[in-house]
C-alpha cells in the first residue's frame, strides 16, 4: 500500500479522527507549525473517489484558501480572510484532499528560519530550540512531525527546499510556470512557485501532478512537457573547502557515495557564475517585492489605524505598524535598486547575470541528466541570529536560489541525520525535468527514507 | 497678433497626453464589467481590488483596440509589446503600482493629420500605450470614501510630440482626435464624463530657440478648457519671461472657476516611477491574424471622409463639417444619397428639421424611425410635387411619432397636394365669396391684402393646395 493511502481514513473513521486530533494538538504545543487548523467532523466529509480522497494537508499561509485566513505571517494581514482559493489548492481539492490548516512562515516568505513570522514561533520537530528553516518552515515541520502527509509551500529562493532539508522531508520546487501562482501572495513574481513538502517521493510526485496545469488566471503558466525521466549521469557540484559546516560536508559525501553505489556516472561540475547568484537574486527579489507589497496599505483590507488625518497618513501608519523589520528592509532595498538612474547598475545587470547563469546550467545539462548540490551550508540552527546573522542567512541561499534564477526544478532529499538533526541534499534538473528528480530520489529513498523525530507516530493511520 | 505667437514675441509648444477609456465589456486585467457609473463597488473582484495572490490577465479586446488606434495614427506597431509596473502610492490605486507600458508600447512614432484654419496640420505621435485606471475617491465631510468600479478600467494613452502651436489649435486637434476615436468605435470621447482626458505640456520661447521650460497642465475637462488653460498659461509664461522671471518645471492645475492655472507640484516633488517589466504577464506578440484583424478595424478616417463627401456630392466645407462629424451621420448621408437625392436638400433637412426632432426626442439618427429609405421617400414625395414643403415637415414629425413610412402617412391622412386647377378654383371662389370686402379692397389696389386670401385658401385645404397654382388662379380671378 502507498504511504498516502494510509491517510484516507484518518478523518472519516471516528476513532482514528479522535486520535489524530490529539496527535496534532500534542505536536502543535511543541512545534507551532500551524497558524490555524480545523478538522472536519467525521460525518461531514463528502465521500470522494479522488486519488487523495479525504487526505488532510496543510497550506502555507501565503496561499489563499477560502474559509481560512491569509495572514502571510504578517501583522498587516493578521485578520484577513481569503476571498477565493488558489488554483494549486483547488486542483488538489478536486482529487478529494482536504485542507486542515494553514502553516506558519517567515513574513511574506522572507527568511530562512520562520523566525520572521510576526504571529507565531515554529520549532524544529527534532530539537525545539532550533528553527524549522524557512520560509515554509510550518509546512516542513508539520510533515516531519507526521501531522500531515504533505503540505504546500512556496519557493522563491529555497523556501520549500531549505526547511524540507532542515526537517528531514522531501521538498520540491517545480519548474517555473508549471504550477499556477494564482492565489500565491506575491513576493518575487518572476522567481517563485508553489511547491510541495512531503514524507515520501511517491507522495511528492502525486501532489506535484495534482497541482500543476495551465491556468487561465496565470498567464505565466506553461504546458508541462516532460523531458526523459532517465538518469544516468549525475553532476555533483564541487564545493569549496570550508563553505559547508562539518556536518553538512560529511552528509554531502555520504550522498555522493550513495550515487556511486547505485551505479550512477558521477561527474564533478563547477558553476563559475555561482558567486554572483546571491547578489543578483536579492536585487531582483527585492525589486519585485517593493512593488508587490505596495498594495498592503490598510485601505481595502488589513491592519489600519482607527483614525488618520489623511489617506496618506493612513497608509503610512498601516505599513509602519504592519510590516516587520525584514520586510521593511527588503522593500527599501528593492526601492533603492529600481530608482531612476540606477537601474542599469542594479536591476538590468542582475537580469544579465540571470541569463549568464541560465546559459552555464544549460551547458551543464548537455552532459548531466541531473545535478547534485547542497541545500544549505549548515544543519538547523538555533532560534535567533546568534549562529547566522540575517545577512549570513541570505548568503547561505546560494545553493537554492540558483534554481529560482534559472526556473529549473529542484528537490531537497533527506540525506542523513547528523548529531540527531536532519541534513538534506539537493538535486536539480533542466526545466520540466521533475521526473528525473523523482527517479534519483526514489533510488536514494531506498537507502535512506525520511527519518522520524522522537514522538512521531502512525498508530491512528490504517 | 499672429495666432501662433504669444504677444508677437514667443513661440508656443504644446504636447498632449490624451487618455481614453476603451469601450470594452470587461476591465483591462480581470473579468469585471467595465461600467464605472454603477452602484459603488459593485463591479469589483479580488483582482481589481488588489487582493493578495491575484494576477492580471490581459483583455484581448483592449489589446486589439490599442493596436487599432496606433495603426490609425500611423504608428510603427510593436511585434513584441509588454507591460511594466509604474510605481507610486495613491490611495485609490489598489496595487499602488499601475500596470502600464513604457519601453515597448503598442505603437510609436506615428502622426495625425487634422484641419485647422483650412489648412491640413500634421502632429507627430510619440507613442500609444495601454494601461489601467485607478478607482475614485469621494470626500464627504471629514470622511473619504472609495469606489473601485473604475479601478482596472482599460485606458489607452496617446502621447503627442510638442507640435501644437496654440490653445486654439490644440482645441481643434482635440475635437478632431475625439472624432477619430469615435469613428474607430473605441471610445465615446466624452470629456465631461471623463471617458476622455487630456493633460497638456506647454512651453514658450523666443522664435528659433527651441522648447522652453515645460509646464504640465492638468484638470481641463473639455476641449474649451484645454484651450483656455493653454491661453492663460502662455500669457502667464510670457509675462514671466518679459519680467525676467525664470520659469520652473512644474505641474499646474486649471481652475475652471477662477480661469487661472495654479501650481500643484514642482519637479523636485515628482515621483520616481521605478518602471520595471511586469513579471506577471509574458510579452504580447501579435500574430499575422491579429494584425489582419487590426487592419479590418480600420475605417475611412474623418478628414478623408470629409474631403471625399465634399468632392463626391459637391457640398461646401462647412456643410461637410456637419455631415462628417459623426461617422453614423456620414454613413447615413451617403446611404440617402445612394437612394437618389439632392445633396443640398439632404443637408438642409438633416441640419435643421431632422436635427430638431432628434434633439427633442433625445435620439441619434441611427436609432430614430427615420431610416435612410423613409428619408429618401419623403424627399421624393416633395420632389414629385405630391406634398408641399410645409406638409413634408408635418409628415417628418409623424414619421418620428408613428414609426411609419411617409407615403403611408400621406395616403392615410389625405395629405397629398391638391394640384387640380378646378378644385383649387372652387375653393378660391368660395373664399372670395366669403370675403367680399377684402376682394373689393384688392381690386382697388390694396395688393397687400392678397396674402390674407391665400392664407384663407390654405386653411380651407388644410395646407394641401399647391401654392404656385393658388397664386396663379387667384391672380386670374381677382383681375
Amino acid at each position: 500500500m502507498k504511504d498516502i493511502d494510509g491517510w484516507k481514513s484518518v478523518l472519516t473513521d471516528q476513532d482514528r479522527a479522535k486520535k489524530y486530533r490529539e496527535y496534532v494538538t500534542g505536536w502543535e504545543k511543541k512545534i507551532g507549525s500551524l497558524l490555524e487548523w480545523k478538522l472536519p467532523e467525521a460525518g461531514k466529509i463528502k465521500s470522494s473517489e479522488g486519488i487523495l480522497a479525504s487526505v488532510p494537508f496543510a497550506v502555507k499561509d501565503n496561499i489563499a484558501v477560502e474559509g481560512f485566513k491569509l495572514t502571510c505571517g504578517s501583522k498587516i494581514l493578521e485578520y484577513v480572510k481569503a476571498p477565493y482559493t488558489a488554483t494549486g489548492v483547488a486542483n488538489l481539492q478536486k482529487t478529494g484532499a482536504l485542507v486542515m490548516g494553514k502553516a506558519n512562515l517567515d513574513e511574506f516568505g522572507m527568511g530562512s528560519s520562520t523566525d520572521n513570522s510576526a504571529l507565531q514561533k515554529t520549532n524544529n520537530p527534532y530539537d525545539t530550540s532550533r528553527v524549522a528553516g524557512g520560509s515554509s518552515g510550518g509546512s516542513a515541520a508539520a510533515v516531519a512531525a507526521g501531522i500531515v502527509p504533505f503540505a504546500l509551500g512556496t519557493d522563491t529562493g529555497g523556501s520549500v527546499r531549505q526547511p524540507a532539508g532542515f526537517c528531514g522531508v522531501y521538498g520540491l520546487k517545480p519548474t517555473y510556470g508549471v504550477v499556477s501562482r494564482y492565489g500565491l501572495t506575491a513576493y518575487a513574481s518572476s522567481l517563485e512557485v508553489c511547491g510541495v513538502c512531503a514524507r515520501t517521493v511517491d507522495t511528492t510526485r502525486t501532489v506535484f501532478h495534482a497541482i500543476r496545469g495551465m491556468d487561465g488566471m496565470d498567464q505565466t503558466t506553461i504546458d508541462y512537457d516532460p523531458v526523459s525521466p532517465e538518469v544516468k549521469t549525475v553532476g555533483v557540484l564541487k564545493v569549496e573547502e570550508g563553505s559547508l559546516s562539518e556536518e553538512v560536508a560529511a552528509s554531502y559525501r555520504v550522498s555522493k557515495d550513495r550515487l556511486n553505489k547505485l551505479g550512477y556516472a558521477v561527474k564533478e561540475i563547477e558553476i563559475p557564475a555561482m558567486e554572483y547568484v546571491v547578489p543578483a537574486y536579492y536585487t531582483i527579489a527585492t525589486a519585485e517585492a517593493s512593488a508587490n507589497l505596495a498594495r498592503f496599505n490598510g485601505m481595502r483590507y488589513g491592519l489600519s489605524p482607527i483614525f488618520a488625518e489623511s489617506p496618506d497618513d493612513l497608509m503610512r501608519y498601516s505599513r509602519n505598524m504592519g510590516f516587520g523589520e525584514e520586510v521593511k528592509t527588503r522593500i527599501l532595498l528593492g526601492t533603492f535598486v529600481l530608482r531612476s538612474g540606477f537601474q542599469d547598475q542594479y536591476y538590468v545587470r542582475a537580469q544579465k547575470i540571470r541569463t549568464l547563469i541560465r546559459q552555464e546550467l544549460d551547458e551543464i545539462f548537455t552532459d548531466c541528466d541531473v545535478i547534485m548540490l547542497p541545500v544549505f551550508p549548515t544543519a538547523p540552527f538555533h532560534h535567533g541570529q546568534s549562529e547566522l546573522t540575517s545577512f549570513q542567512q541570505k548568503q547561505a541561499d546560494v545553493y537554492t536560489c540558483l534554481a529560482n534564477m534559472t526556473g529549473s526544478p529542484g528537490l531537497a532529499v533527506p540525506s542523513t541525520l547528523e548529531k540527531g538533526l536532519p541534513v538534506g541534499v539537493q538535486f536539480m534538473a533542466p526545466p520540466c525535468g521533475e521526473e528525473r528528480l523523482f527517479t534519483v530520489a526514489e533510488a536514494l529513498e531506498k537507502e535512506f527514507p525520511a527519518p522520524r523525530p522522537a514522538g512521531y507516530s502512525e498508530e491512528w493511520r490504517a | 497678433m499672429s495666432d501662433t505667437m504669444v504677444n508677437d514675441k514667443y513661440e508656443t509648444f504644446v504636447g498632449l497626453e490624451i487618455h481614453i477609456h476603451l469601450l470594452t465589456e470587461s476591465k483591462m486585467f480581470c473579468g469585471c464589467k467595465a461600467n464605472y457609473g454603477d452602484e459603488p463597488n459593485t463591479n469589483v473582484c479580488p483582482v481589481c481590488l488588489g487582493y493578495p495572490g491575484v494576477l492580471p490577465t490581459v483583455n484581448q479586446k483592449a489589446m486589439k483596440m490599442g493596436y487599432t488606434v496606433a495603426r490609425a495614427l500611423n504608428c510603427r506597431l510593436s511585434r513584441k509589446t509588454y507591460f511594466e509596473r509604474k510605481n507610486y502610492f495613491y490611495p485609490d490605486m489598489p496595487k499602488n503600482y499601475q500596470i502600464s507600458q513604457f519601453q515597448e508600447p503598442v505603437g510609436v512614432e506615428g502622426f495625425m493629420e487634422f484641419e485647422y484654419n483650412d489648412e491640413i496640420k500634421k502632429i507627430r505621435i510619440h507613442d500609444v500605450h495601454l494601461e489601467e485606471d485607478a478607482g475614485k475617491m469621494i470626500h464627504a465631510g471629514d470622511m473619504s470614501l472609495q469606489d473601485f468600479n473604475r479601478a482596472g478600467y482599460p485606458l489607452l494613452e496617446i502621447v503627442t510630440e510638442p507640435d501644437l502651436k496654440s490653445g486654439e489649435e490644440t482645441e481643434a486637434f482635440l475635437r478632431a482626435f475625439r472624432r477619430m476615436v469615435r469613428y474607430l468605435g473605441v471610445c465615446d470621447g466624452n470629456m465631461d464624463e471623463g471617458s476622455m482626458k487630456c493633460d497638456a505640456n506647454i512651453s514658450i520661447n523666443t522664435p528659433g530657440a527651441g522648447l522652453g521650460t515645460k509646464v504640465e497642465l492638468k484638470n481641463m475637462n473639455s476641449p474649451r478648457f484645454v484651450r483656455r488653460g493653454l491661453q492663460y498659461e502662455a500669457q502667464r509664461q510670457a509675462k514671466a519671461l518679459d519680467e525676467g522671471v525664470k520659469l520652473i518645471q512644474e505641474t499646474r492645475l486649471w481652475n475652471e472657476n477662477r480661469d487661472i492655472t495654479e501650481s500643484m507640484r514642482t519637479k523636485e516633488m515628482a515621483n520616481d516611477y521605478r518602471y520595471f517589466p511586469e513579471p506577471d504577464m509574458p510579452p504580447f506578440c501579435p500574430d499575422d491574424s491579429f494584425m489582419a484583424d487590426v487592419e479590418k478595424e480600420q475605417v475611412e478616417l474623418p478628414l478623408a471622409r470629409k474631403h471625399k463627401i465634399m468632392r463626391k456630392y459637391g457640398i461646401s466645407s462647412e456643410q461637410a463639417e456637419f455631415i462628417h462629424d459623426e461617422k453614423v451621420n456620414a454613413d447615413y448621408f451617403e446611404q440617402v444619397m445612394a437612394l437618389g437625392a439632392d445633396a443640398q436638400a439632404v443637408y438642409t433637412w438633416l441640419s435643421s428639421d431632422v436635427q430638431k426632432e432628434l434633439n427633442l426626442l433625445n435620439m441619434t439618427l441611427t436609432e430614430s424611425p427615420l431610416s435612410p429609405e423613409r428619408f429618401s421617400e419623403l424627399l421624393k414625395l416633395m420632389d414629385d410635387g405630391k406634398i408641399s414643403g410645409k406638409i413634408a415637415k408635418q409628415v417628418l414629425i409623424d414619421v418620428f411619432e408613428e414609426d411609419r413610412d411617409p407615403s403611408a402617412i400621406v395616403e392615410e391622412k389625405g395629405l397629398s397636394q391638391i394640384s387640380d386647377p378646378q378644385a383649387i378654383g372652387a375653393v378660391i371662389e368660395k373664399v372670395m365669396a366669403a370675403n367680399e370686402e377684402v376682394v373689393k379692397a384688392i381690386r382697388e389696389g390694396e395688393q397687400k391684402q392678397k396674402g390674407f386670401l391665400v392664407g384663407q385658401i390654405m386653411k380651407e385645404t388644410g395646407g394641401r393646395a399647391a401654392p404656385a397654382l393658388v397664386q396663379k388662379i387667384l391672380s386670374e380671378k381677382l383681375r
